[in-house]
């Protein structure tokens, strides 16, 4: 199906690529990755001003989009003098610079059309690594796959073929557990490479065959990075055996993957890493197996990502060949994989080496030798794939960017479910404060007590009040009726908080529980206050009095009162005004009881209006009101941070205070990264957008 | 070595059949499970329990003569030929085209019409349905009688409706015997979705591995090996595997002798059954924990609610409202009589607030009379906090210990009546006799004797009147009867006058240690009347919580099976 001047082709090829000593093969890749673009106009004076569609044509062949060989020596060649020029690096990352360097004006070099390629591709990397989906969500789950899988893809398949466009052909043979795919593989290359039996699993570390020749690319590690290379069969997990078999043709090597569906979970995931990484998939399955959902499901991945795909059909009972070979044409027709070739083999005895009877085998040999043979077909295989694989990116960096920004949507929703919490356990507080409701009962008797007995006057006169005040308390041992007072406003103040907490704890639990992300962020001490709440909210009040004190003596230390009033005098001033900070509002006439109340607040209002003036008293009453719902607000803040601390240790910055609209999310990241992508693929051309017709199977 | 295995089984089976009634007695305990926690637990958790129960009734009521089994396996093992193979009839359409089983087949050995029924409720189209009754046989077939065989479809093709239908019918049938073939055996989806699901019917479970016939003799041993090993991962450890083919006729006949045995016993009904409620109850094991004590609201925590309830309804002011108004009213009664209208003019504290006499001390028996709202002083902020804090702090403390759910149940009933509090404090406090209604007698004997001493002085001043006016008008002077040195009525006006200020001073301090006792007994009153309804409306559903609580775990006790 090729022309004779391809297997010229090879060794010029093999004579590059399978030499690590080459200085880690570091230039050649770059090279080749450009004129590997399939008839692109090569770099140095090859024609450049070819058209791609042109070389399509002027193949002598069958198949018309496998036709074009003869681009590749000639740009190989040019590839091959190129490595002499100062390449400054093969990494993806670096090969920018490299966008100057093609000279030819009317038509940017191929280089230059990729070299944008690898660049963005690296981006997308990193933002998909770096995005996380650590909160409890629907989409969270098949994100994290997603995203695992996607950066697996691009580390072990993506960047290095878009380095080497012209390494060997990758064909990952997987399939269903049993299916027979180690057996197959054996008698392929005529070897027995693969370990093959009865008991299910079989296979659980990979293989992977190649020509001696091509075993360099290999071994080298470009490809699939993340798997240990072996020599010799092993179980050990994350190995792949390589194995050389001079029987396979150049230019062509066999991955031998474990199953798709079997208990062993390990192998599930193996599996799918490496047909992510296959330039083709040769799809195993059964006369028994061809409808099983799991292969199909599969089958319609490797179908959206464009991957190139063959299909064997093992171990069918001769009498049975056609009606299941028509069936299964059927189904794939149905999912729109027509074109993928189909070989029927029956169910025979394997021969004492494990392997198939040659006959058995023989179409299919025929048909990898004809491919393995055709460089050009197999460049048109190679960027069928990668085409689909990068244009499968977009769809799929899609769904990340949903999920991640549901992240964010559910972080905000769970920090607005807080929040709301604390805000009325805070208004609640407020109210309370306000409406001078806590004046009445307890306080309103005290005060009245205070009051009645004349002490507020007395103690107006400093020295003699204060004498007497000590005097009496050492007598009868009780605390100064000031002194009950306070500790009556402080007691009812923290009952107040606490409740306060308690509540907007217990409803922040609730709705966090009404969310299955919050509900797996939550433990049970989240649905009470903090322990030490009580200890801090006795310290809050006492703090605040603290202040309204020191408030006093500022205020009144301005007209030089302190000077001649004594402290009690103050403190009794600073009692006054925290009742006043209660009752201000306290107006409302709904009884004898108001009345009374407000007459007092009158009096003590009266009283210290005296002294300070009337405005000086609502300022200070405002002062000590705000600084009250201050320290609240903190508090009830620090409450709050128990919660919101447990969204931000897992990784999800919340939007912030609902400008969600206006500011972007964190899955424009990834749409942005795609859409480079995207565009550099539209750019780079690696296919002229007709799907691949591979030759079919009986020819 | 199946042999061997299944031997012993056997023997262990034939040890400890289940029983119907221990099946029964069983049942209903889950059933009470269900109805003690509804409303307390999620009811998610409980669509297995409710699911269960109304299956075994099912099964119970249809015919315990036959036993349903199924073969159940992936598509392409030979389910249908092994189907027809142990019913020597081509019954069930083979083929090569997966999946080739898209509903159930059934076949009866026996008369059909006892299974019918049966077969209505598994929901076998009756068209599918086969009778394996043919005078042919002889009594080869006799053994089977009362077998009814399900061949259903594939559960692992691409054909989901399938699926479904196999998980349907899983949950009804009495034993399942497993098809899985060389090629499948290890599938991720038999052993994860269904094997593993089974591991508490072990007793009606049978695996079979079909198509032995397509390994070389020698691996056979080797691959049923491999697959004990894989059924052990399971749990599944210890039940039968069995090599079948449905090629050969003899190759059957160990599973055939494994269902006539079944059928014999008729226990797999029973068996299975027994296996659903197993796993039922250990599905809800984790919602009920360590026992708790009923009354598991202890004092402190009480004490605390009724403190701050007490505080709230305004126990504090309307002692202090009682202790003035014994004042107030004891002064009216005893008092110097001379100054007492004084009195009028202040309010009565407690009519103050508004409580006024009521049918106390038992003269009005009118119990339907409403009780009026009081005008005692609402709560405030703080006080109605102190009362959230208390009643959270009940649950909290009942709810120690208890497993997830629990805690919410009984924070939602501990919070259940919270709105009706005020109104039921409120009436509470209305309603409580506070003790000051009535006049005690020793006012009464004061009163009198103030009004004597009172009389008395004004006997005197009228004789002292009548003296002065016979004196102005000439007439000759009266003569007072003289008590030593001093005239009978000056002694009369300034005796009873002095008298009864006296009389008010020596009983003011009684009246005041009267006062303070009103006050306690009236407090004493108040705090029994409080606590009453914190008992009523907090203390009491939590306590209804707790008690289902412990009815759930006897009930769950009791449906554990006694292995």
């Amino acid at each position: 199906m090729t022309t004779h001047g391809e297997p010229a082709a090879d060794p010029g090829r093999a004579a590059v690529v399978p030499d690590p000593p080459d200085d880690g093969g570091a230039p050649a890749p770059a090279a080749p990755a450009t004129d590997g673009d399939g008839g692109a106009p090569a770099p140095a004076g090859d024609g450049g001003a070819a058209p791609r569609s042109g070389g399509d044509g002027d193949g002598p062949v069958h198949e018309p989009e496998s036709s074009d060989t003869d681009p590749t020596p000639a740009a190989r060649a040019g590839s091959d003098a190129r490595t002499a020029t100062p390449t400054p690096t093969e990494r993806p990352s670096t090969r920018q610079p490299e966008e100057t360097t093609p000279t030819e004006p009317p038509q940017p070099g191929p280089d230059d059309v990729l070299s944008g390629l690898p660049a963005a591709l690296t981006r997308l990397r990193t933002t998909v690594a770096a995005t996380a989906y650590p909160l409890v969500l629907p989409s969270a789950d098949d994100a994290r796959r997603v995203a695992h899988g996607l950066v697996a893809q691009l580390d072990d398949y993506l960047l290095p073929r878009l380095d080497r466009l012209d390494a060997p052909l990758l064909v990952v043979v997987g399939g269903s557990t049993g299916a027979g795919k180690s057996t197959l593989v054996n008698s392929l290359v005529r070897a027995r490479v693969s370990a093959a039996g009865v008991l299910r699993p079989t296979t659980r570390s990979p293989v992977l065959v190649c020509n001696p020749a091509d075993s360099g690319w290999f071994r080298q590690g470009e490809l699939l990075p993340g798997l240990t290379r072996a020599a010799d069969p092993t179980d050990e997990p994350d190995t792949l055996q390589l194995v050389s078999a001079p029987a396979l043709t150049e230019g062509l090597a066999f991955l031998d993957a474990p199953d798709i569906d079997s208990v062993v979970d390990a192998n599930r995931a193996l599996a799918a890493q490496l047909l992510a990484a296959a330039d083709l998939w040769l799809f195993v399955t059964t006369a028994a197996r061809y409808a099983d959902a799991v292969p199909w499901e599969l089958l319609r991945t490797a179908r959206d990502r464009g991957t190139v795909i063959a299909l064997v059909l093992d171990r069918v009972p001769p009498d049975a060949a056609d009606e299941i070979s028509t069936h299964l044409s059927e189904m794939l027709a149905a999912h729109d994989l027509a074109a993928a070739p189909l070989f029927v083999l029956p169910e025979t005895e394997v021969d004492g080496q494990g392997l198939l009877p040659e006959p058995v085998t023989a179409e299919l040999r025929d048909w990898f030798d004809r491919l393995a043979a055709d460089a050009g077909a197999r460049a048109a295989v190679v960027r069928q794939t990668l085409d689909g694989a990068l244009a499968a990116l977009a769809p799929a960096v899609a769904g990340l960017a949903t999920a991640a920004d549901d992240q964010a949507a559910a972080a905000t929703t769970l920090t607005d479910r807080v929040r709301g919490a604390y805000r009325g356990a805070r208004r609640g507080v407020e109210q309370a404060m306000q409406d001078g409701r806590l004046l009445r009962g307890e306080v309103l008797a005290r005060w009245q007590e205070f009051v009645g007995t004349g002490e507020l006057f007395r103690t107006l006169e400093a020295r003699i009040g204060r004498l007497r005040d000590r005097v009496v308390a050492a007598v009868t041992g009780r605390p100064a009726p000031e002194r009950q007072l306070q500790s009556a406003i402080e007691s009812q103040l923290v009952t107040l908080l606490r409740e306060a907490a308690a509540e907007a704890a217990e409803n922040a639990h609730t709705g966090w529980q009404a969310h299955p992300a919050g509900a797996a962020l939550l433990d049970p001490s989240l649905a009470r206050p903090s322990d030490d709440l009580p200890e801090r909210a006795e310290r809050l009040v006492r703090d605040w009095q603290r202040d309204v004190l020191e408030l006093v003596r500022a205020e009144g230390g301005d007209r030089r009162f302190v000077a001649r009033s004594a402290a009690y005098a103050v403190n009794a001033t600073g009692l006054a005004v925290m009742i006043a900070v209660f009752t201000s509002t306290a107006f409302i006439p709904t009884g004898l009881e108001v009345a009374a109340a407000g007459g007092t607040t009158v009096a003590a209002q009266k009283v210290l209006e005296a002294i300070f003036g009337d405005q000086a008293i609502r300022n200070l009453a405002n002062k000590s009101r705000e600084g009250l719902i201050t320290r609240v607000n903190a508090l009830l803040d620090e409450e709050a941070a128990r919660y919101t601390a447990r969204i931000e240790a897992v990784g999800v910055a919340p939007a912030d205070d609902g400008d969600t609209a206006v500011q972007a999310g964190p899955g424009d990241g990834l749409r942005v990264a795609a859409a480079e992508v995207e565009a550099a693929r539209a750019e780079a051309h690696l296919t002229d957008g007709t799907r691949l017709a591979l030759p079919g199977a009986s020819s | 070595m199946t042999g061997i295995v299944g031997r012993v089984r056997d023997a262990l089976r034939g040890e400890r059949p289940v029983s119907p009634d221990t099946l029964i007695s069983r049942l209903e305990a889950v059933e009470r499970f269900l109805r003690v926690v509804d409303g307390h637990l999620p009811e998610e958790r409980l669509v297995p329990a409710r699911t269960l129960v109304e299956r075994a009734a099912a099964r119970l009521a249809l015919s315990r003569d036959h036993t349903v089994v199924a073969l159940a396996g992936s598509t392409g093992s030979g389910k249908s030929s092994l189907f027809n193979a142990l019913a020597r009839l081509e019954l069930s359409p083979v083929g090569v085209r997966r999946p080739t089983t898209g509903v159930a087949h059934a076949c009866v050995w026996g008369p059909l019409e006892g299974a019918n029924k049966l077969l209505d409720w598994v929901g076998v189209l009756p068209r599918q349905r086969y009778v394996r009754e043919s005078a042919l046989d002889g009594d080869d077939e006799a053994a089977l009688h009362g077998l009814v065989l399900l061949d259903l479809p594939d559960f692992d093709s691409v054909e989901r409706a399938h699926r479904l239908e196999v998980d349907r019918l899983l949950g009804l049938v009495d034993l399942v015997v497993w098809v899985v073939d060389p090629q499948k055996y290890a599938d991720r989806v038999i052993h994860t979705s269904y094997l593993r699901a089974f591991h508490r019917h072990r007793d009606v479970t049978v695996v079979v591995l079909n198509q032995a016939d397509r390994l070389p003799p020698a691996e056979l041993p080797r691959v049923l090996d491999d697959l004990r090993r894989l059924l052990t991962g399971d749990q599944l450890d210890g039940v039968p595997v069995l090599a079948t083919s449905a090629v050969d006729q003899t190759a059957t006949t160990n599973l055939r002798a494994l269902l006539e045995r079944t059928v014999t016993e008729r226990q797999a009904a029973l068996r299975r059954l027994a296996g659903d409620v197993d796993a039922v109850v250990a599905g809800v094991a984790d919602l009920v924990g360590p026992p708790v004590a009923e009354d598991g609201v202890d004092r402190g925590a009480a004490q605390q609610l009724s403190d701050a309830l007490a505080a709230a309804a305004g126990v504090p002011v309307v002692a202090e409202a009682t202790e003035r108004a014994y004042r107030h009213r004891a002064g009216a009664s005893t008092g110097w009589p001379l100054v007492r209208g004084w009195r009028r003019l202040r309010p009565d504290p407690l009519r103050r607030l508004h409580l006024p006499e009521l049918n106390r001390a038992g003269d009005d028996t009118d119990p339907a009379r409403p009780i009026a709202a009081t005008s005692v002083p609402g709560p405030t902020a703080a006080q109605r906090s102190a009362v959230a804090l208390a009643v959270r702090g009940v649950a909290e403390q009942a709810s120690a210990g208890l497993p997830a759910s629990w805690p919410n149940a009984v924070a939602g009933a501990a919070r259940s009546r919270l709105d009706d509090l005020p109104d039921a404090l409120d009436g509470a406090v209305a309603a409580t006799d506070l003790g000051v209604d009535r006049k005690p007698v020793w006012w009464r004997l004061v009163g009198g004797l103030q009004w004597l001493v009172t009389l008395a002085a004004f006997a005197g001043l009228g004789w002292l009147l009548v003296g002065y006016g016979v004196r102005v008008l000439g007439l000759p002077s009266l003569e007072y009867p003289m008590v030593g040195q001093v005239p009978m009525p000056t002694l009369l006006l300034i005796g009873g006058l002095l008298l009864g200020l006296l009389i008010a001073g020596l009983v003011r301090p009684v009246i005041g240690w009267a006062a303070r006792r009103a006050r306690r007994r009236a407090e004493t009153r108040l705090r029994a009347a409080v606590t009453e309804i914190a008992r009523n409306c907090v203390v009491a559903p939590v306590r209804a919580v707790l008690r289902s609580y412990a009815e759930a775990r006897d009930a769950l006790t009791a449906a554990t099976s006694q292995r």
